[in-house]
């Protein structure tokens, strides 16, 4: 059994349609694991001075809320595979919703479940870079903004954001990867991304060689796509 | 003259050390206050109390008419009328020197960016750094930043100005243009400023009053060529001492 081109151009189309879902579910999961990795990056550092000065009265309480709340949802995410999360989300979530609201018939489809689970696990590690590159930024530019009488939101805003979301692109750009490849582990619940695309291929013709090259060139592809592009936007910024 | 200044019998604590004792200071409209003492006295936690980037532990504070802690909600007008400059400079790295001086006119005084971006060619220009307006921070020298550092504190037109040690980071050659932007801004524009500062020419030339502080306490205070001419203190005398050796 020699190396066989037209195999591949025969499993082409089917492969292609699989390689769209997985970019279609890293983007959603890049784009919807930052707004979560925002939120719980700054979440888990809410009330501390890496964020301004800190808080009184009400707000104090309130930001050992969130910052549990961040902690919580970051550790959970952390401290377990995303295959068993993918699974529970899809398998085991269901049944829970039907015991305690008592709804027949509560599904989620293997698609949403895929990008919802992407979603947080993205959202829990892009949710540490954020922390971290938030507490990078040098305290006397946060008393710098504060002297000139701006308010919080704009002092992360205006001063800590641009600053911090330089120093956040490499290892965004680490996560981003890591995120792509992580859509493969979705044939679990049965989504036909990449992998589970090549995975059927191969079972029905066995040409192993052919069908993972193309698979391996296809994510290759992508992850290229995804570095030069968040290299692209580190040469605008001119990290310093 | 009303005072814009006031501490009264104010305390400050970090943890259960407290680094300034009792005290009692009034600044008035127009005046260029002085403040030296050794490392460690409590010379910038003082000035830091003042716009509130350290919150008094005890007493009262009332900058232009606001009183800390009755209403410590006003915390940020009371930061719009008192600016800073720092040791270190702390510019916006990612900024340019332009839009550094624009950042407090167009952020904190929501005022339109071609309204910002004049006063803060202005001020650049007036500081002697027309010429910078597109350079970033890291490529200005020690003096230029300071000098822009200090355009961006005058930008929201702040009553008074606050300087903690503003040419202790700088090469020595660079720290008379510093000085003379100080000179001129109290000079020209009657700035109320307090100062935090071991270079006693600009002491004796521009401040209208000397405070030395030791260990949380105001030691002695008058007008400046007074108090460095007749020292009433041991500690003053030595430290005085110390610093003309610099
Ligand atoms: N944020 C802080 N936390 C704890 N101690 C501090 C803090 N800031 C200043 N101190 C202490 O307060 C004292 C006065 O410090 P500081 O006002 O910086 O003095 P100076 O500016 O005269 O050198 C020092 O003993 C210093 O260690
Ligand atoms: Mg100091």
């Amino acid at each position: 059994m020699g190396f066989e081109f037209s195999v591949i151009t025969e499993s082409l189309p089917a492969l292609l349609a699989g390689a769209k879902l997985t970019w279609i579910i890293t983007i959603l999961g890049i784009v919807g694991g930052m707004a979560c990795g925002i939120l719980a990056g700054l979440g888990r550092i809410a009330g501390t001075e890496a964020l301004g000065e800190k808080p009184h009265g009400i707000y104090k309480p309130l930001t050992v809320l969130i910052r549990y709340i961040s902690s919580g949802y970051v550790e959970t995410i952390r401290g377990t595979p995303i295959i068993v999360q993918a699974m529970f989300l899809y398998f085991a979530f269901p049944m829970l919703v039907k015991a305690v609201f008592d709804i027949e018939r509560f599904r989620i489809e293997a698609l949403t479940a895929a990008v919802i689970t992407i979603i947080f696990n993205a959202g829990a590690y892009i949710a540490e870079i954020v922390r971290g590159a938030v507490i990078s930024v040098d305290k006397g530019l946060l008393e710098a903004g504060m002297s000139l009488g701006i308010s919080r939101f704009q002092l992360i805003v205006h001063v800590i954001g641009p600053i911090a979301f330089r120093r956040m692109i490499p290892p965004l750009g680490n996560q981003f990867i890591i995120s792509l490849k992580d859509t493969s582990l979705f044939i679990v619940i049965g989504v036909g991304e990449l992998t589970r695309q090549g995975q059927e291929i191969m079972a029905s013709n066995f040409r192993a060689l052919e069908i993972w090259l193309t698979v391996a060139v296809m994510y290759l592809i992508m992850t290229t796509v995804l570095a030069m592009t968040l290299r692209h936007i580190e040469r605008k910024m001119e990290i310093f | 003259m009303s005072s814009i200044i006031e501490l009264k019998n104010v305390c400050k604590s970090f943890g259960d050390i407290e680094v300034l004792h009792n005290i009692d200071l009034s600044v008035q409209e127009g005046e260029v206050v002085v403040v030296i003492g050794p490392s460690g006295s409590g010379k910038s936690t003082l000035i830091r109390c003042i716009n509130c980037l350290e919150l008094i532990s005890s007493g009262e504070l009332i900058v232009d008419g606001i009183r800390i802690p009755a209403e410590k909600r006003k915390i940020r007008q009371i930061r719009l009328e008192v600016g800073m400059v720092f040791q270190q400079f702390n510019l916006f790295p990612h900024l340019t020197a332009l839009d550094n001086v624009a950042f407090g006119p167009s952020k904190a005084r929501k005022m339109s960016k071609s309204k910002a971006t004049d006063i803060a060619r202005d001020l650049l220009e007036k500081v002697g750094l027309a010429a910078f307006e597109n350079k970033r921070p890291d490529q200005l020298s020690g003096g230029q930043q300071q000098r822009v550092a200090i355009a961006r504190a005058l930008a929201v037109s702040p009553k008074v100005l606050l300087f903690d040690e503003p040419t202790s980071a700088l090469d020595p050659e660079m720290i008379g243009e510093v000085l003379d932007v100080m000179q001129n801004i109290a000079k020209d524009s009657g700035m109320t400023m307090v100062v935090v500062t071991h270079e006693m020419g600009f002491a004796s030339q521009v401040g209208d009053r000397l405070i030395f502080m030791d260990e949380g306490l105001i030691v002695e205070e008058g007008k400046p060529g007074e108090v460095m001419k007749n020292p009433g203190s041991d500690r003053l005398k030595e430290f005085l001492g110390h610093v003309k050796h610099h």
